[in-house]
């Protein structure tokens, strides 16, 4: 880095050097710069971290077991929950699978309309990271942006579903039901409002100097580890692990549309939010071009379901790309009104493993500016 | 990379610009938000719709609705004996438990339940938060219409029910003569 003094680390002793013991510091699970209750448990000598080991089971709901106790209309609720910021795609997940295993063909206009809400709802949960991460490492500033942005996005969701955050609008063959008139177009507009406005934070934050000081160089993630851990989503991305689920292996009508994947390669901190910034700016084109197409879509937005549904004996295995990484949900049907198993794969909880790797070496200032660039959402740990 | 500082003063400029913008937020308590008919804050009750099924509080992923009832005689003049109504005694949702999912609208045959946008009703204490049949009933008058459905899509089922009462055929549930 150019302009940046190298930073030198200076041992200077006094005295005969005593051996100093290791001192192990928790941080959480109640802890200001943690989200949620996410702890870790730290091995320090002095300032710098020798090992780390995640400890996550404080926020366990038991979702999976839930769901073996409630039919599919009802597991759509508990699933919008364990990411909170990501309901819509959580919900999608659990509608594709049920939907697969049922043989269930959904009418274009709620694919597309999915598609839309999907990614608006991306961008929602990425201006959430891009606000909330600078805020952690002392840039006050962008969140307030962030969230005006979050704000016009999010009436329009609200709009649709009358949800700001637990939208459940999706139901097992499509959406719960129509969009009211006009709202494709003031949802364009609001799309339109941000994409102007959010040069606004990109500005504020993206080369900063302050912010590159903390976050360039450090929390290096290689590509292999990243793998190894089975990162994905932006983490992974960050790390040049060139996997996107909309573009690999397309679910819904993602094959029609042509997604940019946002990779970097140097797996930093500073990549990670970078990666997440222009995956904002790539999900609202591709949330206006589903809209677009939706306005060409006529017809119903559901199929007619029985009064009672029952996905037939058998199971699948349905992943989707949510925002902050790959979301799979194996689900195991006995041919009962509720499943006989759904087992989350969910995309925080590989992501953290990820930190015992990352953390050792590292300064304690450092952890915050990883633990926050590591984008996850503890109910999406710990289920 | 360029000049340094230039990352700070690219984040003072838009700190300038956006003084010089009116401000985004608005004042709560003085002023009331804009909200969408279809935004979930409570579930407001019409009790005359209510034929307490059960299926409301039976599909509730949470159970927080409690419901009782008794059977009273109706005497049908003409009828060869009186007929059996049952009458609602109590309809209590706890919002302490709710999770403002709407299964509940949804799953009721009768229209009984719908949502209102209504949202000011914390309470300093999570007991007070069990409300009542009177205080549901009291919420539907805070119930707004329905939007309409985008023209591209299938018309709301409200307008064309009412369109096939316009258009002379018998209503969902046709005034059964009495046995």
């Amino acid at each position: 880095m150019a302009g940046m003094p190298d930073l030198r680390e200076v041992t200077v002793g006094t005295g005969a050097g005593l051996d100093t013991a290791d001192m192990v510091l928790n941080i959480g699970p109640q802890h200001p710069s943690t989200h949620g209750v996410l702890r870790l448990r730290l091995v320090l000598d002095g300032e710098r971290v020798i090992s780390c080991e995640p400890i996550v089971g404080y926020m366990h709901r038991g979702a999976e077991k839930l769901f073996e106790v409630r039919d599919y209309r009802q597991i759509i609720v508990l699933a919008n929950r364990h990411d909170w910021l990501s309901a819509f795609s959580n919900e999608l997940g659990v509608a594709l699978a049920v939907e697969r295993l049922m043989g269930i063909e959904v009418p274009d206009r709620a694919v597309w309309l999915r598609m839309a809400l999907a990614e608006l709802n991306r961008v929602l949960n990425h201006l959430m990271f891009l606000g909330s991460y600078p805020l952690e490492i002392g840039a006050i500033t962008p969140v307030f942006y962030a969230f005006r942005e979050r704000e016009t996005l999010q009436a329009v969701m609200e709009e649709a579903s009358g949800g700001r955050m637990h939208y459940m609008f999706n139901r097992v063959g499509g959406l719960k039901e129509e969009v009211p008139a006009g709202w494709t177009r003031r949802a364009r507009e609001a799309i339109g409002e941000v994409r102007r406005r959010l040069p606004d934070l990109d500005n504020l934050i993206r080369r900063n100097e302050i912010f590159l000081a903390r976050t360039v160089g450090v929390g290096v993630l290689t590509a292999s580890q990243a793998a190894a851990y089975g990162a994905s989503g932006p983490v992974g991305r960050a790390s040049g692990l060139d996997f996107d689920l909309r573009r690999d292996d397309p679910y819904l009508a993602y094959g029609e549309l042509s997604v940019p994947v946002v990779t970097r390669t140097a797996g930093d901190c500073h990549s990670r939010f970078e990666v997440l910034l222009d995956q904002v700016y790539v999900s609202l084109d591709l949330a206006q071009e589903c809209l677009d197409r939706v306005d060409r879509l006529t017809g119903p937005v559901n199929v007619r379901l029985p009064k009672v549904v029952k996905a037939p004996e058998g199971h699948t295995y349905a992943w989707t790309e949510n925002p902050l990484g790959i979301n799979g949900y194996y689900l195991v049907s006995r041919g009962e009104k509720t499943p006989w198993r759904m087992k989350l794969r969910t995309a925080s909880y590989a992501n953290v493993q990820a930190l015992t790797t990352l953390l050792p070496g590292c300064l304690v200032p450092d952890l915050i500016a990883i633990l926050g660039s590591m984008f996850f959402v503890v109910g999406d740990i710990d289920k | 990379m360029g000049v340094p500082g230039e990352g700070l003063a690219k984040g003072l400029a838009v700190t300038l610009k956006t003084m010089t913008r009116r401000s985004h937020t608005h004042q709560y308590p003085d002023q009331a938000p804009d909200l969408p008919p279809r935004s979930r804050g409570v579930i407001a009750l019409l009790a005359e719709n209510c034929t307490v099924c059960m299926l409301c509080a039976r599909e509730c992923p949470d159970w927080c609705i409690y419901i009782d009832s008794h059977k009273e005689e109706v005497v049908v003049p003409g009828a060869a004996r009186a007929r059996q109504r049952n009458v609602l005694d109590r309809f209590d949702i706890d919002f302490s438990l709710c999770m403002y999912c709407g299964i509940c609208i949804e799953a009721c045959p009768f229209d009984a339940l719908y949502w209102s946008p209504e949202f000011e009703y914390a309470e300093y204490d999570i007991k007070n938060l069990l409300h009542d049949k009177d205080q549901l009933g009291e919420w539907m008058a805070t119930v707004p219409p329905p939007p309409a459905h985008d023209p591209n899509g299938e018309p709301a089922k409200e307008e064309t029910a009412a369109a096939k009462r316009a258009g002379g055929e018998s209503p969902g549930r046709a005034p059964r003569a009495p046995r």
